[in-house]
């Protein structure tokens, strides 16, 4: 058992460490934003993006032939934590959901069209799964494919797809097979979000980040952009969901919001006294403490797990990580609130916003964390069947 | 990075398991409830054999010469058994104090005996209506010639019946100290108690009881920082030991939850259950690695002021609400003396009581997180 980084992995965090202080831009790196889904939205995150890229730190894990250096997804996990903690944009989507799944099932075409330009952070990438009438089941996507002269014609509608106002491309479910069961009938397609045909309308939401509903008339996308498989989109997608839960769910945000709350309790006065010599607080923070402790753990362990199993994603130990981990990153707000009192509520940008309104800003925007990605009851179905074993019944 | 076990504790953990399979059944652990002795003498002989008496033990002194993490092992393992035995106080509290302060007369004395079995140590700490931090200990060691006299009572001494020696804490001119005291000293009445969990527990009333000197363990006056200094190793194997107990309650509970059928359906497929049950694999999951990261951490010498705490506070409470919740999948029949839910439904909440309960161990860490 060894709890530590070996010393090589321990070097690397050094350097993004290191990296990222030398680096340091407000503009990118803005705490404020909380959300777990920090993107590469503004020139100047895309610009920051491309800097990442430089350093050969994009795709890591992938094989050597497409550009990776073929070491162990542990080395991302230590990047991706370091730029969480640091609030810069996340390596995301498009190296670990999309690269992937083409690394695995794309044919040449898209592997060569598509695996260089992530690799040098020149594509963002919009995921659009969920419909209206298919969020938790995502298997029930509607959106419809028809056959037609070279390629497929698509119709219908998608629901909050991050991303799709600035995106480049679209990586999009549709039904190719109507015929065949809803887990079969699913096709994968790329699709540029300038596509005719394509309109995106901007959903605004209660944090920070907006999220889009697109609408597709007649659509059209040649064969060559149908990814892998006709009719294992699903699978991909299925297969996908578990990486994403990992690496867009990172422990950084809520351990930094930890260490800054407990930070600011330290020295904050009620009444003219000390706030950490609260019962009450100190109760809360020792229970803030701890929870974080075992969300690290919990994170530990599914790093461990994905080791073992050569870079297949253990989706049993992701739930428990997910659903743990999403949970006590809304009550640290809750708490933290609760904490300020009064006070609490006044937004960012308020003279009298106790630590800057970051608190208040997070508790609204974490409250997607526990539905998006795979909601929390998602998660318990899927600990349920797959690590208990008990009946396919829900 | 790796949480797996080595070959070799691995071993450790199925050669523990297997023993208690055969040595603490449940009909075994049943048959102790209550009991003024409280340990089966087999189980006890077969965990000397094998050598998890003296785990922690140097093997200068004819121990195991092992780490806290191995310790964890097998406390997991206890914990899953529900096995009744003076391990915890006699081989970690005690050993570890003779250890950590006594005298290298004490140390021979003792050690190897603890490690073989053949002799018994426990502890005597807690007052009525007193807490768990130094204030709580108000038992005075007055200073009489080249002895102290002790007055007073301890409450919640484990298998005192069978402890050749107690180690009282009392307080003397220096401050807080360490006595070994012959239970069977002029002045000392024992009164067996009943508790929550079924375990052996005692009353035990000092009454002008006369211990020379060289009885006190360490230096005068540094008693509760050796204390202390064990009870973080001591919780950290306690969280194990619930981690155990929460694993098998949960197992034993899926399994049920397949088997019985209600409205046609087994009980695991309704899912207002199943939840409750993944919600309870994830604590137990985590609370393992929390566990074996601060036993891990202390193999290493690092601190574990923060860690130890941490483990009993979060895996006591996964104990429970584990087995607050799988009563509740099983039913009516948890209710009953017959099914087994019912031993780890009041050993959980008792453990969680001992040994440094909720609010001490919030306050610990909070004063860790936010005082340092
Ligand atoms: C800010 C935001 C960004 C998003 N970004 C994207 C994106 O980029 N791309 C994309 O494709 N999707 C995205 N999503 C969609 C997200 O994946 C879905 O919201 C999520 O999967 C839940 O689907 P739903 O909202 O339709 O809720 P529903 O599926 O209608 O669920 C509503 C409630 O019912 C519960 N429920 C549903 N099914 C079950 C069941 N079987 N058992 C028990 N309870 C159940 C859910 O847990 C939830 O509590 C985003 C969502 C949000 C809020
Ligand atoms: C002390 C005591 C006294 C009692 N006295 C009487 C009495 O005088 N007369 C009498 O007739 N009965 C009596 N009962 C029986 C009592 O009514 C039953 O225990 C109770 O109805 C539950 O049934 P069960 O124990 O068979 O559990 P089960 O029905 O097996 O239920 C086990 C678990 O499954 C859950 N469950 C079952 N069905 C569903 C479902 N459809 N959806 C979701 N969850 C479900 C339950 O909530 C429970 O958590 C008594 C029980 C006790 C404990």
């Amino acid at each position: 058992m060894d709890f530590d980084f070996s010393p090589e992995e321990q070097k690397f965090a050094e350097e993004v460490e290191q990296w990222l202080v030398d680096n340091h831009d407000p503009v990118v790196m803005d705490p404020t934003r909380e959300n777990f889904t920090q993107l590469a939205d503004t020139p100047e995150r895309r610009a920051f993006m491309k800097k990442l890229a430089k350093k050969g730190w994009l795709g890591m894990s992938w094989p050597k032939e497409y550009g990776g250096q073929g070491i162990e997804g542990v080395y991302e996990f230590i990047l991706n934590e370091a730029l969480a903690r640091h609030a810069a944009p996340q390596i995301g989507k498009g190296v670990g959901i999309i690269g992937k799944t083409l690394i695995r099932h794309g044919s040449e075409k898209l592997k060569k069209e598509f695996l260089p330009k992530i690799l040098a952070a020149e594509v963002e990438f919009a995921v659009g799964y969920s419909e209206p009438q298919a969020g938790s089941d995502a298997a029930n996507m509607q959106l419809k494919a028809d056959k037609v002269d070279g390629g497929w014609n698509l119709n219908g509608q998608k629901m909050w797809t991050t991303s799709a106002h600035f995106a480049d491309w679209y990586w999009v479910g549709a039904r190719t097979d109507p015929d065949k069961a809803k887990h079969d009938g699913l096709s994968l397609f790329l699709i540029p979000m300038d596509h005719e045909g394509l309109e995106v309308q901007s959903l605004p939401t209660i944090g920070k980040d907006t999220t889009n509903q697109v609408f597709f008339k007649d659509v059209f996308v040649p064969d060559d952009y149908l990814v892998g498989t006709r009719g294992r989109g699903f699978q991909y997608i299925a297969e996908a969901l578990d990486l994403e839960r990992f690496t867009l769910f990172t422990l950084s945000p809520i351990s930094e919001r930890s260490r800054v709350l407990i930070d600011w309790v330290k020295t904050a006065r009620r009444d003219d006294k000390p706030l950490r010599e609260d019962p009450n607080v100190r109760r809360l923070i020792a229970h803030i403490a701890t929870d974080t402790a075992l969300a690290r753990c919990l994170s530990t362990r599914f790093l461990c797990a994905a080791k073992a199993v050569n870079g297949k994603p253990p989706s049993v130990e992701s739930s428990q990580y997910k659903l743990f981990t999403t949970t006590l990153s809304q009550r640290v707000c809750k708490d933290a609130l609760d904490i300020t009192g009064a006070a609490g509520q006044m937004r960012e940008g308020q003279d009298d916003a106790p630590l800057a309104g970051r608190f208040e800003g997070a508790y609204r925007a974490t409250m997607n964390e526990t539905v998006g990605g795979g909601s929390s009851e998602i998660q318990k179905n899927i600990i349920a069947r797959r690590h208990l074993g008990l009946p396919k019944n829900f | 990075m790796d949480i797996d076990f080595s070959e070799e504790q691995q071993m450790i953990v199925d050669m523990t398991r297997g023993m208690l399979n055969e040595h603490s059944s449940i009909d075994v652990v049943r048959e102790m409830e209550d009991d003024p002795k409280g340990y089966p003498d087999a189980l006890w002989k077969q965990m000397s054999e094998l050598g998890l008496n003296g785990l922690l033990i140097p093997e200068s002194y004819g121990g195991g010469g092992q780490t806290l993490l191995e310790a964890a092992l097998v406390y997991e393992e206890l914990g899953r058994a529900l096995a009744s035995t003076p391990h915890f106080v006699s081989c970690v509290i005690g050993a570890g104090l003779l250890l950590e302060a006594g005298s290298d007369a004490q140390r021979e004395e003792w050690l190897g005996t603890i490690a073989s079995g053949d002799a018994i140590l426990t502890l005597a700490w807690l007052e009525p209506d007193r807490g768990y931090s130094q204030v709580g200990v108000a038992m005075q060691a007055k200073s009489d010639g080249d002895g102290v006299v002790l007055s007073g009572v301890k409450r919640h001494v484990h298998f005192a019946s069978s402890a050749d020696r107690m180690i009282v804490l009392a307080r003397g001119d220096a401050g807080v100290d360490l006595y070994l005291v012959d239970p069977n000293s002029d002045g000392v009445k024992l009164t067996h108690q009943l508790s929550q969990g079924s375990d052996c527990q005692y009353r035990v009333d000092f009454n002008e009881v006369r211990v020379p000197s060289s009885a006190r363990i360490g230096a005068a006056g540094s008693g509760w920082t050796s204390f202390d200094k064990i009870m973080h190793d001591g919780i950290i194997l306690l969280a194990a030991q619930a981690i155990g107990g929460a694993d098998r309650t949960l197992l034993e509970t899926v399994a049920y939850a397949k088997e019985r059928v209600q409205f046609d359906k087994p009980l695991g497929a309704f899912q207002a259950l199943a939840h409750y049950m993944a919600d309870a694999s994830t604590a137990i999951e985590g609370g393992r690695v929390l566990v074996h990261e601060a036993a891990w951490n202390r193999a290493q010498g690092r601190s574990i002021s923060r860690l130890a705490p941490m483990a009993k506070l979060f895996c006591c409470e996964a104990y429970r609400e584990t087995t607050r919740a799988c009563a509740q999948i099983w039913g009516g029949v948890a209710f009953t003396i017959e099914y087994d839910c019912q031993l780890f439904f009041r050993r959980a909440k008792q453990l969680q009581l001992s040994w440094w309960d909720t609010p001490y161990l919030e306050e610990r860490v909070a004063a860790d997180v936010l005082d340092g």
